[in-house]
Parts: structure tokens; sequence; C-alpha cells
């Protein structure tokens, strides 16, 4: 594969840090955020700055199909769902999230410990020979699907579980990019795809939970039983 | 072009019913599509059969017997489904139960969400199983999901809402798992040599050059994807969503959900089996397998025994039968495979006619408890009381019908592998089921004389019926030669034996 030079490359590992760095904190602010419209503002800055770790991969490697991968991302991630989620917001008339089920300090630390974890996890692929992106951003992307999983246990609304799940997404995203240099492009746009139709299904879905229910608080979805 | 075909059927059944103006024309595009897709269906067992594995688009789609055959199960019971549910939503229009009917207007949105998406639903398992690509086949399971949602939500009721959601964000999540296991596996063989990028993803390659993958790597791909396609595949601990969805979507649905998307579910897992067998040895999946297999099946004996509702009970049985073939996939070698391969077929029809019975009584009873059935089945309608006695005694094991062959089979494999103590649990957990199921059904369909009324003709459901317990019937006594060649091609594919 032909390289940058050996300057650029420090640049862009660099710039590819930083941006990870800021997802994780994104991703640790949303454990903390209780106003839904910020929520869903935290989850599209994260995904611009996904979009940026993926555009310096493409630039570095000469990998033409993650440059197609992060212009899917702006458009999916930064723009389309979290508009098609603050119109979701404006007509439901729900701003607020109430208490999570663990609160919000605890949360945190708990969303930091996890952050460990990926960071363990992470070691255990860090081949040095191989010159890879560095194992920073592999463990961050373990550390988002790990924290995106803890998020969806413990918030309780209906729309704050949506989004975490696809902050979830967002690590394997990342994941995807930091082993391997994404995936092949067809599977990639497939999952473009899922993403953005799993968003508006989901939507629709929350919508007529809060329709019926006068809430979109799931724990009181407990007619099903045994 | 068999399998180009496949795809296309039904899609374009999607977009007749989602353009038609009436039911009629709705009814009639899912009816002919599924012939069809059944027809091409059979053709590609007989192609795979004569001709070994095909492969088109440079390797972008691909087919060997165990595509075929769960491509064949699943096509069957689509057919059935379409058939059976004209009559079924005919009857629910007529009662009202497809909500505001003011002005004697057909209920068109809710036809048209039922008979577009039904088709799409099928589509994405047909996908799944002629994908090589291990990232475009989850992409495919993906969709299987996205598709049925708003067919639990069918009825909109507050209970359908809650199982929807349950389904959807537990199988999200499960999804992403097994996403996240495509992407290490993608992983450990990324550094193959001769794997370009566009095909390093490809089942066929990865299976060529599985001693070659990166055995940590295919460690933690395995148990992300047992946890993944585990979860759509409704093995315990997370099965949750899978009682609430049976019984909330509507019968046809739950069908397919309860038979053909099983099979796609372990499908999926079994395809990484194969990668994963090949490159670490079976003890490590196996292992695994059996835990969540045995716990499965353990998992649903109390909730058989106690279960208040006839079509949660249909679902814990599901849930049993799931850990039934993982257990058998844990088994593996040449006998467990036969074992599970068998028991797919078999499962996949005796299922499949067991929901399609409990729609009729819940439509002719208008409940879906056993304590609202007043009266015997039996009396008020014989025909459907008959088949389902007959399709719960087959699926709990009872000879002479072909599930007792399947479940032998396995017993006998686990016993041999030396596997004495999964053998041991396995009778158990089966005897446990079969108490249970035998003594609520039992008793529902052979109650006292009751003052329901004698159900009337109902021909496209009791059609339906009537060919699946014929099948049933038959395949347990004679399997057809070309399709036991299929069941014993996928069993090899499975074993690589």
């Amino acid at each position: 594969m032909l390289m940058r030079p050996f300057l650029t490359m420090q640049l862009g590992d660099r710039i590819i840090t930083l941006m990870a760095a800021l997802v994780l904190v994104l991703q640790i602010a949303m454990v903390a955020q209780r106003w839904i419209v910020t929520h869903i503002r935290i989850f599209a800055a994260q995904s611009f700055f996904l979009a940026i770790i993926a555009a310096t991969i493409a630039w570095l490697n000469h990998a033409p199909h993650i440059y197609v991968a992060a212009a899917l991302t702006l458009v999916v991630k930064v723009v389309l769902v979290p508009l098609l989620f603050e119109r979701l917001v404006d007509r439901m008339q729900i701003h607020k999230e109430i208490e999570p089920i663990v609160n919000v300090p605890l949360s945190v630390l708990i969303a930091g410990g996890l952050t460990l974890v990926g960071y363990v996890v992470a070691e255990s692929f860090y081949r040095p020979e191989e010159r890879g992106l560095g194992h920073n951003a592999l463990a961050v992307a373990i550390s988002l699907f790990l924290i995106g999983f803890f998020t969806i246990i413990n918030r309780r609304k209906a729309l704050t579980q949506v989004l975490a799940l696809l902050s979830l997404e967002n690590g394997l995203f990342l994941a995807a990019i930091s082993l391997t240099y994404g995936m092949p492009l067809i599977v990639e746009l497939g999952v473009f795809f899922d993403v953005l139709v799993a968003a508006m299904v989901l939507g629709i879905l929350v919508y007529r939970i809060r329709e019926s229910f006068e809430s979109m608080d799931v724990s009181r979805l407990r007619r099903l039983r045994g | 072009m068999l399998i180009v075909a496949l795809l296309l059927i039904p899609i374009a059944a999607a977009a007749a019913s989602f353009l038609a103006r009436g039911r009629a024309l709705m009814e009639r595009a899912n009816l002919a599509a599924s012939v069809a897709t059944f027809s091409v269906a059979v053709a590609l067992g007989g192609r795979v059969l004569a001709s070994g594995a095909i492969s088109l688009g440079n390797g972008f789609f691909f087919a060997d017997s165990l595509s075929a055959l769960v491509i064949l199960l699943t096509a069957a019971v689509s057919l059935v489904c379409s058939t059976y549910s004209i009559g079924y939503l005919r009857d629910d229009q007529n009662s009202g139960a497809l909500g505001n009917d003011e002005d004697g207007r057909e209920p068109l949105r809710q036809l048209r969400m039922y008979y577009s998406l039904t088709p799409l639903f099928v589509f994405s398992m047909l996908f799944m199983a002629v994908a090589n690509n291990l990232g475009v086949m989850w992409v495919a399971i993906e969709a299987t999901t996205l598709a049925s949602i708003f067919l639990v939500t069918f009825y909109g009721k507050v209970t359908s809402l809650e199982a929807a959601w349950k389904y959807a964000i537990i199988g999200g999540v499960g999804l992403s798992m097994a996403l996240f296991g495509t992407l290490v596996a993608y992983y450990a063989g990324h550094s193959l040599a001769g794997s370009e990028a566009l095909h390093g993803l490809n089942w066929s390659v990865l299976a060529e050059h599985a001693a070659q993958l990166d055995k940590t790597s295919m460690r933690l791909a395995f148990a992300l994807i047992l946890l993944g396609y585990g979860t759509k595949a409704g093995l315990a601990p997370m099965h949750t969503w899978k009682p609430d969805a049976y019984s909330e979507a509507p019968v046809p649905s739950a069908a397919i959900l309860s038979s053909a998307m099983l099979n796609c579910a372990l499908y999926g897992l079994i395809r990484f089996y194969i990668l994963t067998s090949r490159s670490l040895g079976t003890e490590y999946p196996s292992r695994l397998l059996l835990l969540f297999g045995l716990l499965s099946m353990g998992i649903s004996v109390p909730f058989v025994l106690v279960q208040k509702n006839y079509r949660r009970l249909l679902a814990y049985h599901t849930i049993d039968h799931a850990g039934i073939m993982v257990t058998a996939l844990g088994l593996g070698g040449a006998l467990g495979s036969l074992g599970l391969m068998l028991h797919m077929t078999f499962h996949t029809i005796a299922k499949s006619l067991l929901f399609l019975c409990a729609g009729n009584v819940q439509q002719h009873f208008r409940t879906d408890l056993f304590s609202g059935i007043k009266g015997s089945v039996l009396r008020a309608m014989p025909l459907t009381g008959v088949i389902f006695l007959m399709a719960m005694l087959a699926i709990i094991g009872m000879p002479p019908f072909s599930l007792f062959q399947s479940e032998f089979l396995i017993v006998r494999a686990a016993f041999d592998g030396g596997h004495a103590l999964t053998g041991v649990l396995f009778v158990l957990f089966g005897t446990g089921v079969f108490a249970g199921a035998l003594l609520h059904v039992g008793g529902m369909i052979l109650g006292p004389a009751g003052d329901m009324p004698v159900a009337g003709p109902r021909p496209w459901r009791n059609g339906s019926l009537l060919v699946l317990a014929a099948a049933l019937v038959v395949i347990g006594f004679w399997v057809p030669a070309p399709l036991l060649e299929l069941i014993r091609g996928a069993a090899q594919v499975v074993s690589g034996q």
C-alpha cells in the first residue's frame, strides 16, 4: 500500500487520537445528559468526529471506499437521523429524561470503568509489528460499545434507548475502520441502509408508544410476563 | 438465474401489494409469488443436488445444500402461510379485529402493511441464505427484524407495542454483537494471502482458508456471533422477546417467525460454527453451544409447565427446540449434524402447523388463554382439534412422528460422543416439556362439551392445515429421496465429513 511520508503519518495519527478522545468524551457526556434534544445533538457531534476519523484514515491510506463511508456517516448520522429525531421530539413534546435507573454520578463512574475494560480488551488485538492505528481507536470503539450497552439498560425513555443503540453502532463503525480499514464497501452500504431504516422504524415505534401510553417511559411496558 | 428469480419474486409481490388498491389483488399477488418462490426453491434444491454448490455474480451469491435446505423450508412455510393468511385476514376483517371499519370499507392500510411487509420479510430470509459475504448476511438478518417489527404491531394494541419494542431493542443489541463478531472474523482473515478486500468476508473463501485464520480473533468472533445470532434465535437467556412477539403478531407471521426465521438465525450461527470448528477444532465452539442449548431447553421447562396462554406455550416450545438444535450443533460430528438438519426440517413443519392451528382456535374462541376456552376444541372444530393434538404429539417427540427420530438421533449422538451428561439432561428437559405441553393442550382439546357453536367451513385455513398435516404424517414414515439427499448434504456441510 502506498504510504504518506512519515511526518504526515504522525500528524494523521494525532488527529485520529484526538478525534477518538473527543468521541469518547461525548459518549460519556451522553451518559450524564438528561435533555433529549442535547442528547441528539451530542450524538450528531460524535458521528461528525467519527466521519473526520474515517476521512483521515482514507486520506492516509489512499482508500477511496473509506471516503464513501465517511460521507455516508455525515449524511446519515450527522444530518438525517438527528433531524428525524428532533422532529419527533418536537411532535411529542417530551424534552427531559426522567431519572436514570443508576444515578448520574455513578453512571459516569461506571462508564469510566467500562472504558478501562475497553482498553484491556483492545490490548489483546495490539500487534506492534503491524503498522496499525494504534490501539487507542480500537479501545475507544470497544468502550463506545460497552457504554452504549450500559446506557440502553440504564435509561427508561424509548428515544434515549434508540440513541444509545445508535451510539453503540458508532462504536462498531470505529472498530471496523480501526481494525480492518472498514468493511468491504457493499457491507458498509448495507449497514448504513439498515441503520437508516432502523432509525425510522424505531422512530415510528417510539411515536406510537408515546401515543398509546401517554409516555415513552419503557419501564411502563410491563404487561407481558411469563 | 434461479437465485435472482428467487430474490426478485418476493420483491415484486411486495411492490404489487403496496400499490394495490384492493384486497383481492394483494391476496393474489402474495399467493402467486409464494407459489413461484416455492417452485424456484425446489428447482434450486434440484440444481444443488445435481451439480453441487452454485455461485453467482463473482461469488457474491453462493448456495450449497445447507442454503438450499433453508431456502426450501422458508419457501414452504411462506407458501402455506400465504394461503392461510387469506382466510385469516378475511376473518379478522369481518370480525372487526382490524379496527376502524366504519362505513364498511376495507381496512386497506393494515392489509397493505401485512401483504407488503410479509414478502419483504421472506425476501430478507432468502437473501440471507444465498449471501456468501458474511457482512451481507448480517445486513439481511437485520433486515428480517426491520421487516417484521410492524408485523408484530399489526393489531396496534398496547401489548403489541410492548412486544415490538422488546423485539426491536433486544434484537438490535443482539445483532450489533453479531456485527461485531462478523467484523472480528473479517479481521481474523484479512491478513490472509490472496483475500482481497472484496472477497475477504466471503464465507467460501474463509472456509477454504480456515486453518490460517487468526485463532484468538476467531474465539472472540464465535462468542460474539453466538450471543448475536443466538439472540435472534431466542436462546436463553436472550429469549425474553420471543413469547411476546409470537403471541402478539398475527398468526401467519408468528408461524413464519417461529419456524423460518429461527432456521435463518441458526443458519447464520452454523456458518460461523463451520469456520470456527475448521480453524480451532470443535471443542471450543461445542462447549459454548452445549451450554446455551441446554440452558434454553432447561429454561423453557418451568414456563411450559405453568403457562396460561397457548400461543406463549408454543413460543416457549420454540425456545426449547432452538435449544435442541443448538445442542445438536454442539454435539456435532456426522450424527449430530444429521440430527440437527432432520430436526430443523421436521420442526419447521410441525411448529408452523401448530401456530396455524392455534390461529384457528383463537379466531373461533376469541381468546388466547387456556382458561378462556369453554368447552372442547375437538367438538367445536373437529378438524383443527385433531390436527392440533396430532401436531402437539409430534412436536413433543412421540413416535411414530418424525421428531422422535431426530431427537433420538441427537440423544444417540450425545451418548456416542461421550457427552453423557448432555444426553441425560436432554432427556430430562424433554420429559418436562412433554408433560407440560400434553397436560395443557390435551386439556384444551379434549375438554368437556361446551356451548361454543360448531365452526363453519374455512377453506383457506383448513386447506393449509390439511396440507401441512399430511406432510407431517408422511414425513414420519417416508422422507422423499431427494429431500433426504439434501438433508444429508447439508449435514455434510456442517460436519465437514
